[in-house]
């Protein structure tokens, strides 16, 4: 089909204000990072300042209330996705590999966990965990975490190993090898840019996470959402400051989704769209 | 052996999701017909039957919260379809630039939706946001509290932010599934003369159903567990005005602390959300298995 000129320049105008409309908060947001306190608000907008580091160095250096967050957000996030590997890994493989009854069901019922309103396993849970001292704890938010983690793990995982073929598989299992080999030295290797993808998008998931860690955590433990989120409570709205930690939260999402590339629209819809 | 191992492997993660939730919605179950106050007890009090879930729509804005939960879930999913499905449009015209606007468009996608939360609460700042100002300068005067302080307008301010974010998604996901449409149907569609709209309508949107299905259903359910964009844009305020389910028992459990009757709440938002999922696989999904 093709485009006249007009058609061109009309696509192309859409198109910029598509990307003015999505893209342009997310850079307002990040100059503000930038400004001074006194620059808070101009109005009309202005792009051009006189840039500071100041609320960076006040969130992250000194007093830096944000940087032990930083750590936090990185051992939650990491945590979470390590602790789901193994479970999400082998349910994957079976679900993949096995042709059994109930399969669809049990695929489906991961789904559901992924769309039931996590609120609602939280406060039991908030109550479990202070009776049994693990309360404001990594673990508490780590364990309470897999419920995102592990069926999300186990639908993209499920649609890599989907894409190995098995007559490899088959192939070590008809020259002696047992199933767990066969499985350790065909499948796996095979399999690992999956399997690296689907820990990068748990990872994403788990740190962009808030409402576990701001029931479960305590002062020392919060993360980086968490600590954003302390700013209102405080005597004032400190605008920078805020956005300041906001953009050091923003940036390891966009990085690996940036790496993620291709596999973005499959990791996003669960493995369901290849993309 | 080998008829059990399948089962074997699924067994670990199914243990441990089947604690994570059953424990909680056991834990629920009973306490809904309990008096139970955190702040008084540590231990559910006594029996009060079926009180507590009397007193959800008595002492709490349940039905309001519904409401709410339902709007911000319909309309948003709606809007945001339509907008990423034109957007994916626009990507689809194969014009020099697309694929890099493509990879830049995830960016609102990544972001953490209690930071897309500032974000808006930043634009719309009553004083020095940027969004009054725009508005003002066309002649649409904000109202007097601000876009996030009027009950008009709260709701609708959530529905927007949660909007910005996933749009982009929607037009992603769209266009990968507009780019796997095959050129010889298009073509041999226009060769017996059908038109554009008429070749998107009969022949595109058909084959995006299974994406679009999955992905509306997904959306959906975000938006109908909607806390963080609600915690940190309006609190659920003015008053009650933009309470969501999710944000409701969150107030009762959480700040509240009244356990018995958050439980209660927890059991109708769980049969509320089981009628909505097998409502939708009975219409969508019934005529595949997925």
């Amino acid at each position: 089909m093709r485009l006249t000129n007009l058609q061109k320049a009309i696509i192309y105008a859409l198109t910029l204000l598509v990307l003015l409309l999505f893209i342009g908060p997310i850079f307002w947001f990040m100059l503000l990072a930038f400004r001074h306190p006194s620059d808070t608000y101009v109005l009309p907008p202005q792009i051009f300042f006189q840039p500071t580091l100041q609320s960076f160095e006040t969130t992250f250096v000194d007093p830096g209330n944000n940087a032990p967050q930083l750590v936090n957000s990185l051992i939650v996030s990491t945590g979470a996705t390590l602790l789901s590997l193994p479970f999400s890994l082998s349910a994957a493989y079976a679900l993949s590999r096995f042709n059994m009854r109930g399969k669809s069901f049990i695929l489906n019922w991961y789904v559901s966990l992924l769309i039931a309103p996590p609120i609602i396993f939280i406060i039991p849970f908030f109550i479990l965990m202070t009776r049994i001292g693990w309360a404001g704890t990594y673990q508490a938010m780590i364990v309470m975490l897999q419920t995102i983690t592990i069926p999300f793990s186990v639908w993209l995982l499920k649609s890599f190993m989907d894409d190995v073929p098995y007559d490899l598989e088959e192939a070590a299992l008809v020259d002696g090898a047992n199933r767990w080999l066969a499985f350790w030295r065909v499948t796996l290797p095979l399999a690992l840019p999956g399997i690296i993808v689907t820990s990068m998008f748990a990872f994403v998931f788990s740190w962009n996470n808030v409402l576990f860690p701001l029931v479960l955590s305590r002062q020392t433990t919060a993360t980086l959402p968490v600590g954003t989120i302390s700013f209102f409570a405080s005597t004032g709205v400190y605008w920078n400051q805020i956005a300041a930690t906001a953009v050091v939260a923003m940036l390891p999402p966009m990085i690996i989704f940036l790496i993620l590339g291709r596999y973005v629209v499959r990791g996003l819809t669960f493995g369901a769209v290849k993309g | 052996m080998r008829k059990r191992l399948p089962y074997l492997l699924i067994a670990p993660s199914v243990v441990v999701l089947l604690s994570l939730v059953l424990y909680p919605m056991g834990f629920a179950l009973i306490n809904s017909f309990y008096f139970w106050n955190l702040q008084t007890s540590p231990t559910p009090l006594f029996f009060s039957g079926w009180d507590n879930y009397r007193m959800v729509f008595q002492t709490t804005p349940f039905v309001e919260a519904l409401t709410n939960t339902l709007l911000l879930s319909f309309v948003g999913t709606f809007v945001q379809f339509w907008l990423g499905m034109a957007i994916a449009l626009l990507l689809n015209s194969h014009l020099r630039g697309m694929t890099v606007t493509r990879a830049i468009l995830i960016m609102p996608t990544t972001v953490a939706p209690v930071v897309v939360g500032f974000l808006f609460r930043y634009l719309m700042e009553p004083q020095g946001g940027v969004l009054p100002w725009l508005l003002t300068g066309i002649g649409l005067t904000p109202p007097p509290q601000g876009l996030l302080g009027s009950a008009s307008t709260a709701l609708l301010s959530i529905g927007i932010a949660d909007t910005w974010q996933w749009t982009p998604f929607f037009a992603i996901v769209l266009y990968a599934g507009l780019i796997a449409v095959p050129e010889e149907l298009k073509d041999a569609a226009r060769v017996d003369g059908a038109s554009g709209l008429a070749m998107f309508w009969r022949i595109t949107l058909p084959l995006l159903r299974p994406v679009a299905a999955f992905l509306v259903m997904i959306r959906f359910m975000q938006l109908f567990n909607s806390f963080d964009l609600v915690f940190v844009l309006t609190g659920g305020g003015p008053g009650t005005a933009s309470r969501t389910l999710s944000f409701n028992l969150y107030r009762e459990g959480l700040v509240n602390y009244n356990i018995g009757l958050t439980a209660a709440m927890t059991w109708l938002v769980v049969i509320i959300v089981t009628i909505i999922i097998n409502l939708y696989i009975f219409f969508i999904f019934r005529k595949r298995e997925w």
